[in-house]
């Protein structure tokens, strides 16, 4: 086993960096979160006590294994769903509802099949009461800064997915939202693509300069991408831990060998996927061997 | 391999394949009409007499059964008489496909028999404007009220149930209600077609609606869509080609009801001039009749499925340009012409031409 230094300890920039994310004002504040199914007597906590300040122009990552709740904690933030008890608060104001202030991108892309990219870009600055020609050349330029003004006029089936997801980014960043928060967004596309538009939105994320919140089940994506990770578990759910990524920006792809990301990375399984004990737990199921296969190996 | 090319399970067939099965599915129900029609010695019970003989009941021209005339053949041949002559015949009610093709000419050209009755392409008028009536009617209110209960469970809740029930109360049944409140004529024939489309479109459409991605409805309402915005600029958007499929499916319907409603009251339009000629015995009119009915409703469904191409390009491939949907939100910018863009015309006619090329 490689020797690992501490996922803990910060160069002198990154904590400098950390400082001053620090010193910005909190965008999105989360206190005491609970969502429970059920009621008293069959009832299923899928997290609680998770508290957590998001500060402007930070990328966090909620990364944890199914059944964790990082979707239903992220539908919650969009206002789709309510939280049992606690509160979410936008700048200070509580979320009620799903509002163009909180923009959303979606794993299953949802853009508009019968509206060509530019008016699916457009959709939100029409509903915010612009006129057509306001809209229309507001969405040329966020198209362009995706770079996709070549199909603006072409319609969804006609893209791949990852231009499919660059189209859902500029929809919501059209919105010029408080917060971006994306929901597995690159979980459909296949391992080259993804890494493509990792990069992608990093390069997104530093012009525009937008908050982002992010989940994904990707260890490498959450490392690779954000400011913090929080990680939550299952059984009993609830925030295992929140990580300040000692892995310094301008972050490349080189970086996924580097010793700093190896550790960040073995710290991260370690909460997701359990301590060795139980994984051995998981060794000791009985070995069902197939008859009449004939090549035995042993 | 080759029937596993021609029966692959639920596989696409090669263009060629599907167009030669798509003409074999006309041709092989008129062959078997063609082999029963022109082969003497399959089916054709009756025999025709040409010449009577010196039979003391047959006449010439008569269709008799094959054991009778075996019989008076036998019985005059013992009496020492001329016996009688013909040729086996299928019964009057299966004319030949010829006679039915000459029909579909000559139902047109014959002038009616009775002052005042109308002539086949009045009488198809007439059916095919008491459909539309009925179906434009039943669609004013079905569809909007489709679109409500597909979108608020509201309407839901307090529309369907009864309309679920309704919908099981046969149309005809309603026949001689129409007669007693609409009179006659026409309405209550139009009533009909309503009685039997409109129940069915609202749950259709109402499914329809209800089927729309979530996704694409939370989607909107993260961008800022709220209320009457989220109906008309999401979930109808969402659903219209579906429901113009159904609609297309309903139409096929309300066909279906026009024979019965146009039997409520006085008999009127395509069922008038069926019943006519069958009491005529000009059954190959009859025929020619049914299949014209049947010719109707095809090409308008194929002209329905066409337009449907043009008025939602976002269900072709490789389409661009701007949909009815725009054009009638947007009045005034539909016909601001866009500017030409030589780039995506080039590369469309090269990806047709590499298109011609590989195919």
């Amino acid at each position: 086993m490689l020797a690992l230094p501490d996922y803990r300890e910060q160069t002198p920039e990154v904590a400098a960096r950390f400082a001053k994310i620090k010193e910005r004002p909190v965008v999105l504040t989360v206190r005491n979160l609970e969502k429970a199914f059920g009621t008293n007597g069959s009832r299923h906590v899928v997290f609680d006590h998770v508290s957590l300040d998001i500060h402007r122009r930070e990328f966090v990552t909620i990364i944890g294994p199914s059944g964790c709740g990082k979707s239903t904690f992220i539908r919650i933030a969009a206002g789709l769903e309510e939280a049992t008890s606690g509160e979410m608060l936008l700048d200070g104001k509580p979320i009620t509802g799903p509002s163009p202030d909180r923009g959303m991108v979606f794993q299953g892309y949802t853009l508009f099949p019968w509206r060509t990219v530019k008016e699916n870009v457009m959709f939100g600055l029409e509903m915010r009461g612009n006129d057509t020609g306001t809209a229309d050349a507001e969405a040329r330029q966020w198209l362009d800064m995706v770079g996709l003004s070549r199909v603006e006029n072409s319609y969804p089936h006609e893209l791949s997915g990852g231009m499919k997801q660059r189209v859902a980014i500029a929809r919501a960043l059209a919105n010029e939202p408080r917060i971006l928060i994306m929901d597995e967004p690159f979980g459909a596309l296949d391992a080259l693509t993804r890494c493509k538009m990792q990069s992608y939105l990093l390069q997104i994320w530093k012009k525009v300069n937008v908050t982002i919140l992010f989940i994904t089940h990707d260890l490498d994506e959450a490392i690779y991408l954000s400011d913090r990770i929080l990680v939550l578990g299952v059984n009993p759910g609830g925030v295992r831990e929140i990580i300040e990524n000692p892995v310094p920006r301008p972050r490349t792809p080189e970086q996924f060998l580097s010793p700093k990301f190896l550790a960040v990375k073995h710290r991260l399984d370690e909460l997701i996927h359990g301590s060795a004990a139980e994984q051995e737990e998981e060794d000791k199921i009985p070995v069902i061997k197939l008859t009449e296969v004939g090549d035995e190996v042993e | 391999m080759a029937t596993r090319d021609w029966l692959g399970l639920k596989q696409d067939l090669p263009p060629r394949r599907s167009a030669v099965l798509t003409i074999l599915s006309f041709i092989l129900p008129f062959a078997l009409w063609a082999v029963v029609s022109y082969t003497p010695w399959i089916w054709h019970p009756l025999v025709r007499i040409t010449d009577s003989g010196e039979s003391e009941w047959m006449t010439e021209d008569m269709d008799v059964q094959r054991a009778d005339f075996a019989n008076e053949v036998e019985k005059t041949k013992a009496a020492g008489l001329a016996p009688p002559q013909g040729f086996r015949v299928n019964p009057v009610y299966l004319p030949a496909p010829h006679n039915v093709a000459k029909a579909f000419v000559t139902a047109f050209k014959t002038p009616p028999r009775l002052p005042g009755e109308p002539w086949l392409h009045e009488s198809l008028g007439h059916s095919i404007r008491t459909i539309v009536w009925g179906f434009l009617l039943s669609s004013l209110v079905g569809v909007p009220l489709g679109i409500l209960c597909g979108t608020y469970r509201f309407f839901s809740k307090l529309q369907e149930p009864f309309i679920e029930f309704f919908r099981y109360l046969p149309a005809p049944a309603f026949g001689a209600l129409c007669v007693a409140i609409l009179g006659i004529d026409d309405a209550p024939k139009v009533a009909i077609i309503v009685i039997g489309t409109f129940f069915q479109q609202v749950l259709v459409i109402g499914n329809t609606v209800r089927k729309v991605d979530p996704a694409l409805i939370e989607a909107a309402q993260t961008l800022g869509a709220r209320g009457w915005n989220l109906v008309r600029r999401v979930v109808i958007p969402a659903s219209i080609t579906d429901i113009y499929t159904d609609m297309r499916i309903l139409l096929g319907w309300a066909w279906t009801y026009l024979i019965v409603a146009e039997v409520v009251g006085t008999m009127s339009g395509i069922t008038y001039f069926i019943n006519q000629q069958a009491r005529y015995r000009n059954f190959d009119n009859v025929y020619a009749a049914i299949f014209m009915i049947g010719i109707i409703g095809l090409t308008s469904d194929l002209m329905l499925g066409a337009i449907g191409k043009v008025i939602f390009p976002w269900k072709r491939r490789g389409a661009r340009g701007k949909s009815l949907i725009e054009w009638v939100r947007e009045p005034g910018s539909a016909w601001r012409k866009e500017p030409p863009n030589p780039r995506a015309a080039a590369a469309a006619l090269a990806k047709s031409l590499s298109h011609a090329r590989t195919s």
